[in-house]
């Protein structure tokens, strides 16, 4: 008996905290989104109970952000921001994963430190750093002009797309690499001798052995990366301002800033919440899937 | 509402009144109340009605708000001890004067920040803050009144009102008698720019705001004010349409439409950092209030620009939107004798000055503040003086954003998120 209440109950912290944090107030934006603004003071009235939910608010933002809808661009543009940013952050942070996981030997913990470093420092605090760095005088136009990669000062902040995405890539990107590496490192070294003792070439090795078994590291950093900066609305506010590099979490921002539809907001979040879960059970699915092929991979 | 750049706990009855009411906001007892007690100075522009069923003021229609209670009694002490709480804007009021005011009447003065006077209102009224004092705007006004959230005002106890304020502001349209509020500081709209990237004569301009349409030169250096009713108000003031208040929905859209076209013309930036970025050089052409240029001359000129650098333009009377920042009485305030005299105090001479030449940069309506006396001292330069205000740039043929119905408000959010969106122009 009491084993049997032992394990579950170990959940139980967790899933108190899910019920709290996650479940109750995920209730109160559907609520909100659902619901009805108080016509004095335009706040929020939720409305708790689903059998008198009002479901105008949610049609009015799928129609903003159907083809031909006012949302419809910036909708568009915040995927490809953040399919664009998360496809640079593997490109640069697997390779820093895989060297601090294989062959960094004892410097491993120096590069991790490394790579946790700027996290100390607020998200905030790293954009406005950059806002300095990125002036038409700043420390980056000088270096590339002394280096004759430009030959004048480059308008970093004038509210270029690509900027945008330089500066998701250099916030997220440390979230990417830790889990990966902890992926990586824990690929047993003999899956890959054994992959090499049968003739594998190491790219051969790396693709067929070490990628597969980093899958779940690629997708767990994917996942991490991807869900907050599909809400981003600062990152685009501090390096660009334009209306042409606005994100989805600009709008829902607007919303929330005290005008009389907050509503909107709160709808706007339910809608980009299910979108974000359908790209999670597309996660949950892949990570059965590689966990099983790892299973089999172990089995060999 | 306009954004300032500086960008009683709800009683259960009153929330249970509002739920009852099924959000019909004149159909509340409580309003029809307010509004039968409204003077005959008011107008309301048929069918049209604000926050809470109450008329919407006009610079020529002037609105005298009902009380919804009793003001204080005269004669009263102001308490002491504890805390006293401003809720204003971040950084928008002077350390050194709160402390002063503290030191003065025996309080610990704590000042709490918000982001706009609208999301200020809603916090008051959920519980989440008691303050004594707060902001509050002329199109927020309404709000603050039908949801019983500020007091009314006993004037005995504001005597600097009367003595040291622009007359157009002791009495003004959007409160009448000064029933709630006191001004607090006042300034227009207008561009800023640098005058040494610009050379074009942009006050000499027949529509000085068509500079921003013909900004291809100035391409990521261009910028308009983050707030819904500056940026529709302003492309709808560029083809002449004086109605910055309008709720025609064929205007609007209009007007956001023109907004797009900046996207190619300039890739327009929105945000309300002009008083820095035009002084630091890093914005050339900005949508700005008149205080930013006073305060990025105080505070963000660097050393070896020139004054002549910065460059300011506004309208001459109605046809350019002016604004005044008010103070108001909170209900939550625990000590409202006391709050009456800080608001006495913010409109002393001596204190209102050091908090504008000091430290905030947005000047009070003083009478004995003029551009000529403020160039004289070299508070402002004199390329800058156009950018302090007077008397007679309020009056009823000035313009002022005002209160919107619900479904202008909702018409302007929705144009202004059309345009933030950044899609097709």
């Amino acid at each position: 008996m009491y084993r049997r209440w032992l394990w579950p109950g170990l959940a139980l912290p967790g899933v108190l905290w899910l019920v709290l944090l996650f479940v109750v107030p995920f209730y109160a934006v559907l609520g909100v989104a659902l619901g009805k603004v108080d016509p004095i003071l335009f706040q929020p009235v939720p409305i708790w109970n689903p059998l008198e939910w009002n479901v105008g608010w949610l049609n009015e933002v799928l129609s903003r952000l159907a083809p031909g809808g006012i949302w419809f661009d910036v909708g568009v543009r915040t995927i490809v921001y953040v399919l664009v940013s998360l496809a640079l952050c593997l490109l640069i942070g697997y390779p820093v994963a895989y060297y601090a996981a294989r062959h960094a030997g004892r410097w491993k913990g120096v590069i991790l430190i490394l790579i946790i470093l700027p996290l100390w420092i607020s998200y905030m605090m790293r954009m406005l750093a950059w806002v300095n760095l990125l002036q038409a005088d700043g420390y980056v136009n000088r270096f590339l002009m002394f280096t004759h990669v430009l030959s004048q000062p480059r308008d970093w902040l004038g509210g270029s797309a690509s900027t945008v995405i330089f500066a998701l890539v250099y916030g997220y990107i440390p979230y990417l690499i830790l889990p990966l590496f902890a992926s990586l490192d824990r690929i047993d070294r003999s899956h890959l001798e054994a992959a090499r003792d049968l003739g594998a070439s190491p790219w051969s090795a790396f693709r067929t052995v070490t990628l597969p078994l980093s899958k779940t590291g690629i997708l767990g950093g994917a996942v991490l990366i991807t869900l907050p900066m599909f809400g981003d609305y600062y990152t685009p506010n501090i390096v660009s301002g334009s209306p042409k590099t606005s994100m989805i979490g600009n709008q829902i921002d607007l919303y929330f800033h005290g005008g009389p539809q907050p509503t909107i907001g709160a709808a706007l979040t339910i809608v980009l919440a299910a979108f974000l879960t359908i790209l999670m059970l597309y996660y949950m699915w892949s990570i059965h899937r590689a966990q099983r092929e790892v299973g089999a991979v172990g089995a060999l | 509402m306009t954004h300032h750049p500086k960008e009683r706990p709800n009683s259960l009855s009153r929330r249970g009144f509002l739920l009852r009411s099924a959000g019909a906001a004149a159909a509340f007892s409580g309003v029809d109340g307010l509004l039968a007690a409204c003077g005959n100075t008011t107008s309301v522009p048929q069918g049209l009605a604000g926050p809470g069923g109450l008329p919407l003021a006009r610079p020529d229609k002037r609105v005298t708000l009902p009380r919804w209670e009793d003001p204080i009694k005269s004669g009263l002490k102001p308490e002491t001890g504890g805390t006293f709480t401003v809720f204003n804007y971040p950084s928008y009021l002077y350390k050194k004067v709160l402390n002063d005011f503290g030191a003065k009447y025996g309080v610990q003065v704590q000042y709490t920040p918000f982001d706009n006077v609208n999301s200020g209102l809603q916090r008051l009224a959920s519980g989440g803050v008691t303050p004594d004092v707060m902001e509050i705007t002329p199109d927020t006004l309404d709000i603050g009144v039908a949801g019983k959230l500020i007091k009314p005002l006993n004037l005995d106890y504001i005597p600097n009102l009367q003595k040291n304020i622009w007359p157009q502001l002791v009495d003004p349209f959007y409160d009448g008698e000064s029933r709630y509020t006191v001004p607090y500081t006042c300034y227009a709209t207008g561009i800023a720019w640098r005058a040494d990237q610009i050379k074009k004569d942009i006050a000499g301009m027949d529509q000085p705001w068509d500079i921003f349409w013909e900004s291809q030169a100035y391409k990521g250096k261009v910028a308009l004010l983050s707030e819904n009713r500056e940026t529709i108000g302003m492309a709808l003031l560029r083809k002449g349409i004086t109605d910055i208040n309008t709720e025609d929905p064929a205007l609007v859209n209009q007007a956001v439409s023109d907004l797009k076209e900046l996207y190619a013309v300039c890739n327009i930036k929105v945000d309300d950092l002009q008083y820095q970025t035009v002084p630091e050089g890093s914005s050339w052409l900005h949508q700005a209030w008149s205080g930013d240029m006073i305060a990025g001359y105080i505070y963000y000129l660097p050393k070896g620009t020139p004054a002549s650098a910065l460059a300011y333009w506004k309208a001459p009377r109605g046809k350019v939107p002016v604004q005044s920042d008010c103070f108001a009485i909170c209900s939550t305030t625990k000590k409202p004798v006391l709050s009456h005299l800080f608001l006495n105090y913010l409109l002393d001479n001596g204190v209102a000055y050091e908090n504008f030449v000091d430290f905030n940069g947005y000047q009070p309506p003083l009478n004995e503040i003029d551009p000529s006396t403020l160039v004289q001292k070299g508070v402002v330069p004199e390329n800058l003086a156009n950018s302090v205000l007077t008397n007679d740039d309020f009056g009823p043929d000035s313009l002022q954003y005002g209160t919107l119905t619900s479904r202008g408000q909702q018409l302007w959010e929705d144009g202004y998120s059309n345009f933030l969106a950044g899609g097709g122009s």
